[in-house]
Order: structure tokens, then sequence, then C-alpha cells
């Protein structure tokens, strides 16, 4: 089966999938309508920085077992097995917070959702777009994903496309993390890493 | 095989489920004194405050016993336990042979000393039951009194002055929740409590009720009287442990257990609150009598008495509040015991939060947040994995932190990090 | 609380800066650093210049991998999109430069008039030699004529009526001919700026290499143009620069005055706010309120053409603007434009501060307007500094925090107050560079930013510079940082090498000079160009090179494009948005050597760029046959 497969080697930190993600979980499924709507729609992938500011698209794993459903406490959170994804009930969660101690990934937030009660916060995470998918659509983030940070494939492709990619480096005695293939951002990365360097100096 | 489990908390639901998974045809058996069908007793202060109903409790259904194959005793408790005759005894008399027996009894309520402990509405807050009880007896009540400042105490505070109730909070510490939170956090969740209403007195021990029937007014050791229509006893929890004969199984303050949660007689194994097994933070011994460590427990035992051999590195305590306006997220040693211990803090008057971190030889291992808690998870798994920092502690507290700040090496940045400090 | 300390010392080399960070975090205070943080990551699109919003074909990206999109719709690739994009923040750099000189020039028109009753030609020799330079006669004529006839030539400047810039002549012959060659001999100011956005719009200019040189020419009209008029029309209405003392960092404040500051570029306003301060009136006023005096002090640019000219106190650069608010000392700040955070009419909520905007072009939310016309610029002046005056009273409770102790400087220094200083040649200077006291000279100018250690970068860059005999020449917030650093003081030459400290002690002057505002850049650029007539020879050949080590705006792109374009290598701190396109990259770097003799360079860290500038002046040194040393 097809998921979103995060490369985050390849994230600009544009947050394009970010306002994507939210308008995908709007009423009006458009990011200028969805900026209208009451309770405003809020992303569920969240393109967090890292030491140099390099962005970093943090998505929920859908984990098995996931420690968000083992810690939740009303049961709201539960796993479609069909589809490998893990989801949460807006009925039944209490907006206990006690799958924000449970998740290693901090991709879980709190607040009010199309899909809950008006007036009531719930925990609200990906749901790998369950209701376009049904459409026929693919996850909102990959789609608008130009630099293929987030895509959506077949983890055996993908695997492949990694193992291939380390034989090609080592055939070609390539330095680990050089981005041969993307001058560009290598050249970005130089500089915010000498940046940063020189700002954590001591004075 | 003869599986008996005892407790149908959610250490046993979860041993249950485990071992019925990995065993279909054993024989599975349950003695609980619980008679509801499996329910979220961390919920059960929700039900006090009005925001659910007892309909929202149950994280099993009615069927669950049946479904998985299991023959259940409710409402029994265990009254004896031969390890080496390997068979238990109800309060019923009925006398239950196992294989692999699992003791996950759990706790029950400290008790005081105090004149009037037998007066009407003087509670506990345990079960499903006292909070039915409480309701019950809600009407007319004004005043109530809280005894502790742990967490029950504080839930039941906290649920009584939603429903209107005027209550005083009786606490030895300075601050509710000291054995969560450290000062600093402590203060804030007092301010926050207080600033809705709640009267706090610290340090005074009651030693005597007085009512008609019914508490009226409880007496201090300072002499001084504090008027009540209803008390709540929230003094902490014992692990449920009297069934057992010390001298056949190790009981420390509750059942000693090895990595495999297996006890020190083979073949009998203990989960949850009723389990001493090992604190990752604090590197001894420890019960953490909380709902998620019960969860991580029942599936291990479970499996390792269904053959799957299974360790258990430990349990890290944990906590996440939400009171009023605040959030306070906790986990692991919050008050280090010496100054051997690194502390970084940082508290942010712009955002209202506070964060602060424990470190011990570069490791993570103790945590307040409050409020902006969401990625209070990557940090207790940094703690729960005894991982060093990949990063200065520093940047933790910085609000922009998040899992990604753990990935220096991603994208090409190779340079080596200094560790955590 | 452990840790606050030293993220605060990650975040400014300044002691006032550090405190009053601590201060704003406690009054719940939202500064750029935090909001720096709040933006990250920041778009690596936008990053690499590799983002087009230009049409509404768009917005389009490119893939920097390869494998998404190479093209926009329009079908530029990463090399135009970066150029295009580079070039309209060389247009929008050079746009405002020159639109600041334009208000110069307006006011000068109008003082010919007598219709700017405060303001008057204060240096009329400087007015005539510039006449002279554009041809004017100025025999048996008024200062008021000529005035009046400087000022429509150089409005002809602005426009589309030349084929070159008149003032371009300071330049050597051989630069000249070199501009002529490439094609970038600036024609008209505002026609420069206006054809980059025509060449930027879809489907115009879409040879990147082509768009380059234009950025050249664009920039040259600022460098040569807009920025140049602004200096030099400043100093006919205000006075040309001489060695002043004064004081700098937030130490300035004073608890029993009533502080006023300055904010922004250009000195038409701040000139007549200064004026209303010494008012006899204004001050018995401020007595009656309990205060001792008024005290005006500046804050970027607009403070550095006060302090240049008046010795006016300097609070500080850029990244204190917010931070001085913070003092709760300050009854009133007044803005022009350029560089004004909008975030500072919020910061100012937080106390009694009175925020006033005053520019018809600039407004800022949660700042009163008050617009200042030449015609009646006094009494708004008087005005606004009497209504500072009332607001003493209402500072509030606990208030006022001033912790530190402000720092000397001798500012002053310009083209004549520097060959004043040498005797009334250049020759002194010329012998003490070819007998290796001195190396060369660095412009080290340009902004803050907090992507990078308040400070840090030009301080550390400035101290390397003087310790290996390199003279520093400053403008706008660098100039601030090192006279906070107490670079800029006579006695700061014992931080410098030997040379260096003797060169300084012999002319009485510090080894970092401060040269004034960031229009002020042309200064150096004029004192290159004279010192390069001297020799008969191009800037590009001079043992010289500059420094934004902490640059942030689109006007600096400028600067360091003109100095570029000028011949004078300059090293950037901050990367600027154009590594999506290698071969732009190149030609900045490398390519432009050829064409223009010099090249930018890129080096975050200012130790290295220090290291980069020595052995870029000792390879000039070398092929000037001077001594050299190999670095």
């Amino acid at each position: 089966m097809k998921k979103v497969i995060v490369h985050p080697e390849r994230c600009v930190g544009c947050m394009q999938c970010m306002a994507a993600c939210a308008a995908a979980h709007s009423r009006s499924k458009s990011v200028h309508g969805a900026v209208l709507e009451f309770p405003i729609p809020k992303p569920r992938i969240h393109v967090g920085s890292g030491i140099y500011g390099e962005g970093f698209p943090n998505r929920c794993r859908h984990c098995d077992p996931a420690p968000c459903m083992l810690a939740c406490l009303p049961g709201a959170i539960y796993r479609d097995d069909s589809m490998e994804t893990v989801l949460i009930d807006p009925f039944r969660c209490i907006n206990c917070a006690s799958c924000a101690m449970a998740c290693p990934f901090g991709v879980i937030r709190y607040h009010e959702d199309r899909a809950a009660p008006p007036g009531k916060c719930i925990a609200v995470k990906c749901d790998n777009c369950l209701e376009r998918q049904l459409q026929g659509l693919i996850p909102a983030c990959a789609e608008v994903c130009k630099s293929g940070a987030l895509r959506f494939e077949e983890p055996a492709a993908d695997l492949k496309d990694k193992t291939d990619e380390i034989a090609r480096r080592i055939s070609l005695g390539a330095v680990e993390g050089d981005f041969a293939h993307a001058p560009a951002l290598a050249l970005l990365n130089a500089f915010k890493r000498a940046q940063r360097e020189v700002n954590e100096r001591r004075p | 095989m003869r599986y008996v489990v005892i407790g149908n908390g959610i250490a046993g639901v979860h041993a249950l489920e485990t071992i019925r998974k990995l065993d279909p045809n054993g024989s599975i058996t349950l003695v609980a004194g619980e008679t509801f069908p499996p329910y979220c007793r961390p919920m059960i202060s929700l039900v006090l405050d009005g925001s659910l109903t007892e309909e929202d409790l149950p994280v099993r259904g009615p069927d669950f016993y049946e479904a998985l194959g299991v023959e259940a005793f409710v409402g029994e408790h265990v009254v004896d336990l031969d390890a080496e005759r390997r068979v238990l005894t109800t309060d019923r008399n009925r006398n239950i042979l196992f294989d692999r027996l699992l003791i996950a009894s759990g706790a029950n309520p400290r008790r005081i000393k105090a004149q009037g402990l037998e007066l009407g509405r003087i509670f506990f807050m345990r079960n499903q039951m006292h909070v039915r009880d409480m309701i019950a007896s809600l009407d007319g009540v004004e005043e109530a009194l809280v005894l502790g400042g742990g967490l029950v105490g504080f839930k039941a505070a906290y649920s009584l002055m939603k429903r209107g109730v005027r209550v005083t909070m009786l606490i030895r510490s300075g601050y509710p929740l000291s054995m969560q939170v450290d000062a600093h956090a402590g203060s804030m969740i007092l301010d926050e409590l207080v600033k809705n209403g709640l009267t706090v007195r610290v340090g005074a021990e009651v030693i005597a009720f007085e009512g008609n029937g019914f508490v009226r007014a409880a007496h201090l050791e300072d002499g001084s009287t504090i008027s009540c229509g209803m008390v709540v006893i929230g003094k902490g929890v014992r692990p449920a442990t009297s069934f057992l004969r010390t001298q056949q199984i190790a009981v420390d303050l509750g059942v000693l257990v090895d990595e495999r949660l297996q006890t020190s007689v083979p073949g009998i194994f203990a989960a949850g609150d009723v389990a001493e097994h090992y604190d990752v933070a604090r590197k001894s011994r420890w019960v953490n009598a909380i709902w998620p460590v019960a969860v991580e427990q029942g599936r291990v035992a479970g499996m390792n008495m269904a053959g799957r051999d299974v360790s258990y590195k430990g349990s890290l305590s944990r906590n996440v509040i939400r009171i009023f306006d605040l959030d306070v997220l906790t986990g692991g040693l919050v008050n280090p015991p010496d100054d051997s211990y690194l502390v970084l803090t940082r508290m942010d008057p712009r955002r209202r939060t506070y964060r602060k971190l424990v470190f011990r030889d570069g490791r993570l291992v103790g945590l307040v947040m409050v409020n902006e808690i969401e990625q209070g998870g990557v940090l207790l798994s940094l703690i729960h994995g005894g991982h060093t920092l990949p990063i200065e502690g520093e940047a933790v507290l910085e609000p922009s932190f998040n899992v990604a700040r753990l990935f220096p090496h991603q994208r090409g940045f190779l340079q080596a990090r200094r560790t955590g400090k | 609380m452990s840790g606050n300390e030293s993220r605060f010392e990650r975040q400014t080399i300044t002691k006032d800066g550090q405190l009053l960070l601590r201060k704003a975090e406690t009054d719940q205070v939202e500064t750029a650093w935090d909001r720096h943080q709040a933006q990250a990551p920041q778009c690596g699109y936008c990053e690499m210049g590799l983002s087009c919003r230009i049409c509404s074909m768009g917005p389009c990206r490119i893939d920097p991998f390869g494998e998404g999109p190479r093209k926009g719709v329009c079908g530029a690739d990463a090399d135009i999109i970066v150029a295009r994009n580079l070039g309209r923040m060389i247009a929008a750099g050079a746009a405002s430069h020159s639109d600041h000189g334009r208000d110069l020039v307006e006011v000068l028109a109008k003082v010919a008039e007598g219709r700017a009753p405060g303001y008057a030609v204060r240096d009329a020799e400087k007015l005539k030699r510039l006449a002279a330079e554009y041809g004017i006669s100025t025999e048996g004529k008024t200062e008021n004529r000529i005035a009046g006839e400087l000022a429509h030539a150089m409005q002809e400047d602005y426009g589309t009526r030349k084929e070159r810039l008149q003032l371009l002549n300071r330049a050597p012959q051989k630069r000249r001919e070199i501009w002529d060659r490439l094609g970038i001999t600036p024609r008209g100011i505002d026609r420069e700026t206006s054809e980059m956005m025509h060449r930027t719009h879809m489907g115009v200019d879409n040879d990147w290499q082509s768009l380059l040189l234009h950025g050249m020419r664009n920039a040259l009209s600022d460098g040569w143009g807009g920025s140049l008029i602004a200096s030099e029309v400043s100093d006919i209405l205000f006075g040309t620069p001489k060695p002043v003392a004064s004081r700098v960092n937030l130490g300035v404040l004073k608890e029993d005055h009533v502080n006023i500051l300055v904010h922004g570029h250009n000195p038409i306003v701040s000139e007549a706010i200064l004026e209303a301060c010494q008012s006899p009136g204004l001050l018995s006023l401020a007595h009656e309120k309990g205060a001792k005096g008024i005290n005006l002090a500046g804050l970027c640019c607009t403070g550095n053409e006060l302090l240049m000219r008046k010795g006016i106190p300097m609070a500080g650069n850029h990244l204190m603007t917010e931070l001085a608010l913070v003092t709760g000392a300050v009854e009133m700040v007044i803005v022009d434009y350029q560089c004004i955070m909008p975030a500072l009419g919020e910061v100012a909520k937080c106390y009694h501060t009175r925020m006033i905007s005053t520019s018809d072009k600039a407004r800022f939310p949660g700042m009163e307007h008050r617009e200042f016309h030449p015609e009646s610029a006094s009494e708004t002046a008087r005005g606004l500094v009497e209504e500072a005056v009332e607001n003493y009273g209402r500072r509030y409770g606990n208030g006022v925090y001033l912790p530190v102790k402000p720092v000397e400087l001798l500012a002053g220094f310009c083209v004549e107050s520097v060959l004043e200083a040498l005797g009334g040649s250049p020759g002194p200077l010329i012998d003490a560079i070819k007998a290796g006291k001195i190396r060369g000279a660095a412009g080290v100018v340009g902004c803050n930013n907090p992507k990078i250690r308040h400070d840090h970068g030009h301080v550390t860059l400035t101290r390397r510079l003087i310790e290996n005999d390199i003279l520093v020449l400053g403008t706008g917030c660098a100039a601030v940082a090192n006279a906070k650093a107490g670079l800029e003081m006579v006695e700061a030459s014992r931080l410098a090498g030997p040379g260096l400290r003797e060169v300084c002690g012999a002319l009485g002057i510090p080894p970092v000079l401060h040269f004034g505002s960031c229009v002020d850049n042309v200064r150096i650029l004029v004192l290159a160009a004279g010192l390069a007539n001297a020799l008969g020879t191009d800037i590009s050949d001079l043992p010289v090179a500059g420094a934004a080590p902490e640059w942030y705006s689109e006007k600096a792109v400028a600067i360091g494009t003109y100095f570029v374009a000028s011949g004078v290598t300059t090293v950037l701190g901050p990367t600027p948005p154009v590594t999506g396109s290698l071969n732009v990259v190149k030609l900045l770097t490398e390519g432009l050597r050829d064409a223009v003799g010099a090249t930018f360079a890129v080096e975050p860290d200012p130790e290295k760029a220090a290291v980069f500038i020595r052995r870029h002046i000792e390879g000039r040194r070398e092929a000037l046959g001077l001594p050299f040393v190999k670095v």
C-alpha cells in the first residue's frame, strides 16, 4: 500500500504542506476559503526547524503499536488496520493530553476542529487524508511538496531507491550527506552551518 | 495452560488481551473486585466534575470477557494465594488453580487516623463506585474539605470546584502535586487554583470530624475548625498486597518483579500499581502507579506469561494535568535530590510558559513543562531511552524545540555535536 | 534562573542589549529575536532565491533537487529567477537611498525659494563646489540662486534627460571606461530603477547575465547618484561633518532628563527636532516639569546624521531600537523612514513612550502621524518636543532601567575632515600605505540581523582588521557597533597593529573612523576614488575592501553591488538569496573579477572574513609593487 514517506533531507522548509494539510481538513478544501472558517482549520503536519534552521516535516508515523493509542485514557485513539492509520475519535477524546506524553515525535496538537462538537477542544493529528484517499486523491502534503520531501509511494520501492542511492554513493566514493545532486541546497546548508558555528562560539 | 489474572484494571485488561492473542487455546480466568466492565480509573474525576457521565468510562465493552474467552469472577476478592500449591482463594471460598498467575490487584487508598471517620459524606476517591456515591450526596453540599494535595486530592478539589462547591484543601507541602511538580510549577498551579476560588491550608492535620450522621466540620490539630459538608481523603495509595503470603513472595512496598515482570516465584507475575519494578530516571526500585505504566506492564507481563520472552526496561513517572488555563506536563526526577544534577530552567512570561530540565551525567532525567506541552513526549522518550542529548540542553528550552533538533546529522550537517549539558 | 544569561549572550555581545533583553522578557515585550525564532524554518526556496512571485501565472518555485519543477510557468529557470529576484532587491535598495536623496534636494530647492524657513544653506563652500561640478557658474549669484540651480540640476540627474550622471566624474577615468565598456554607466537615478522593474517583468530581460549587469548599473545609480546626492546635500543643508566627540549605547539616556529619540535615516526631520530641543522656552518647560533638561539621542542612521554633524549621542543601532523603549526612559520616538520595525508601536504600548511618524510615505501601526513639511518643520518640531516634555511625568512607576554607562567615541569623519586631519592632502595617507604602516583600508558597513549575534560580526571583523594595520571606515549600524565596543575612540589605537597605531597616534584619530550613515557609504567610495586618482590608478587596484558582516536590508544589497561595481571587493556575512543558481553565484564571486576587477564573497565567520580581506589587500599591494606579506 502506498504511504506518505518523509525524506527530511529534501525539505526546504517552505511549509506548503502545512497550508495544504489545513486546507484539506477544512470545509471549503481551499486555502483561501479555509482561512475564513471557524474553527480555523489547522495543519496536522508540522514543519519544525533543526538546529541549523533547516526544515523538517514532522508527520505522524502511524506507529504500530502506537504509544498514543496505548496511553489514551478514554480509548479514543484507534487503528484503522485496512489503511494502516492511527485515528482519533473526536467524540470520545477528552482532551486530556495523555497522548502528548506518549508521542515521541510531538505531532499531536490540541484545539477545536471541524470534526469535533462545536466548542470542544480535542487531540488532532494526521489522518493520512483518508477523506481525500476515498476520493482517489493522494494526501495533501505529498501532493503539494515539490522538493520530494513528502512522497506518496510504495515503501518497498522507496527502500529500493535508498539502497540504490547508497550503492551509487559507495561506488562513486561520495561523502555521506554530500548533495552533489542539489548543489544549491548544499551551498545554502554550508552557509547555515558556518553561521551557526559562529553564533555558537563562546564570546 | 491455565492462566489466572487478578484484577481488571488496565494492567489486567492488557494482560488478558495479550495472553489471548499469543495463546488462542489456553484457559484464562479473571478474578476482580470491581463489578463494572473495564473502565478508565483516571477519568472518574471527570464524572465527578460533570463533564462526563458513567457511560463514558468503559474502555472495553460489556462482552469483553466473553469475546476473549475469559472466565470472569467479578465482585470477588482474592483473600489468599498459596504460591507453592499454585492455588488462590476468593472471599466466596472459590479455589482457583493456575499455571501462570498475574497479580494486577492495583492499589488501595491510604487510610488516615482521626475520630469520626464513620460519619457520612467522608469519601475516598479511587473507583467508579466512590464517585457515584459522592455525586449522590452532593445535593446541598456547599463546602468541601479535601485532605491531601496529591493527584487524587487535586482532582477531587478541582472537580468539586467546577461543581460550584467551595473547597478547602489541606496540604503538607507549600503547593499541591509536590510529588509530580517542582516548587515553581507548583506555585503556578496553586495560584491558578486559588484564583479560581480554592482555599489552601498548609501543614495542618485533621484530628477529628464532627457531625450528626453526616460530616459537618473538621477539627485540626492546631485547634481550628473547618466547616464542611463533604470530605475527600486523598492521601495517596498503597499497593494491594494484603492477600499475599510474604514468606512465599517477595514484597517490598509493592510486589517485587524482575525485568520480565516475574515475581520471586516462577510463573507468578505482577503488573500495574501493585508491582515494584525499576524507575529509569531514579535508577532504583520504584512503584509508578500510573495508567500508562500499567498498560506497558500488563502487555509485557502478558507476553511473558504466554511464553514470549520480553524484557521491560523500567518505568518512568509522568503526568499531564490541565487546570483551568494551565497545562502541566512532568516526568522523571523533577526535584533532584542533590546538587550533582544539572538543572536548566526558563520562564517566559510572554508565552506564560515554564520549562525545567534535570540532567544527570549529560542525560535528561527529569522534566517540567507548563503550557506549550506538545513536545513533552519527545523529551519523555529521551528520558526513557536514557540517551545523551545530541544538542545542548539549553536548546531544549527554546520555544521552537522540536524533534528535528535531535537529528543534527541529517541533510549533510556532519559536524560532531557537543553532548547535552 | 540559570540558562537565560548565556542565551542573551548568544543574542548580542552588548551588555546593554543583554540586560535589556532580560527586561524585555520580564516585561513581556516581544523582540525581533523572538519573531526570528518563530519564523524557523525559513523557506528554503526563498532563501535560495528560487521562488518567484512576479506574475500571476505563478507563484512558482524551482526544485533544487531537479526532480520537481525546474522552470516557472513562464519558462524561467533557476538562473533567471534568481537574477530577477536579486535585480529587484537592488532596485528597492537603490530606490530607498535615492528617494531619501530626492527629499533632501527638494528641501534645498525650497530653501532657494525661501519656502523652508527652518532650513538654510549651512555649508556655502560645499554648495559652490557642487555647483562647479555640475557646471553651474556661481559668479555674482546669491547662495539661494545657486542652491536653486543646483537643486534643479540634481533633479535632472533623477530624470531621463541625461546620458550619464553628473557625479560619475569623481570616479577614476579607468573605472568610467570599464562602465562604458560593459554598458553599465548609469543614466538617470530613477531611470535605472524603473528599468530594472521593467526588465524583471515577465517576458522582458531573460538573460541572467544581462540582468545582473543592469543590477550593477542600477546600483551605480545609487552609489554615484542618489546616495551621493543625499550625502552631499545633507552637508550643504546641515554642515559638513568635522571630528566631534560624543557617547554611545543606551547609557546615553538620562533618568532625570526628557529623553527623545530620533530614528530613521533622513536628517530633515531630526535636525528640526534638534533645534527645537535646544529652544530656551522648551528647556524651561522641561525644568518646570521636573526634568533637568531635554536629552536628544539617535537610533540608526538618522542618529548617525546628527552625531556626525552635531555630536548628538547614539542610543543604539538597528537591533537596539526595540530595547531602547524597554528602558522605560523614552518620552518620545520620532521616526522618518527606513529600517523602522513596524513592531515598535506595539513595544511602546508597554511603556509611556509616544511614537510619532513624520513622513507621508512611512506610516506604522501604533504610531501617531504628524507629517513634516519643509514649510512648517520648525513649528511641528517644537510642538512635538513640547508634547514629549509633557510626557516626562507619565513614566511608569518602576519603569526606568538604564544599567550601563555610555562609551566615548570620536565621530564626524568624511572625505573633507580626513583630508584636513592629513593636513590638506591625501599624501600622508598614501605614504603610510606605501610604507606598509597601513596595509590598506576596509569599509565595514551595514546593518544588524537577528541571524547573527548582534554586533559580533562587526566588532570581531573590525578588531582583526585593525590588529593587522588595516584602517577601518565604518558607517551605519556597523559604525555604531564598533563605537559601542570602544573602537572609535582615539585610545582604541592601542588595539591596532604597530603601524596603524603609530599613524593614528600621529594624527590623533581612532583606528576605526565613523564615516556616517548608510548613504554616507559614498564618502568611502569618493575617498577611494580620490586615492586612486592621486595614484593614477583604478579603485580596483587599491588595497581596499568592503564588508557587510550583519547586513539585512535591500539597501545593503545595492550598496554592496555599487561597491563591487566600483572596484571594491566586498565580503557579506549573511548569504544573499542567490545560492539557487550556481551560475549567478559563480558570476558574483568569480566572474565579476574579469568584468569590474572586484567580486563578492560570502563568509559568515568574521574571523575568516578578516583573513579573506587581509589576503585580498596584500594581493593588491603585491600587484601595486608595494611591500606585502603572504596571508
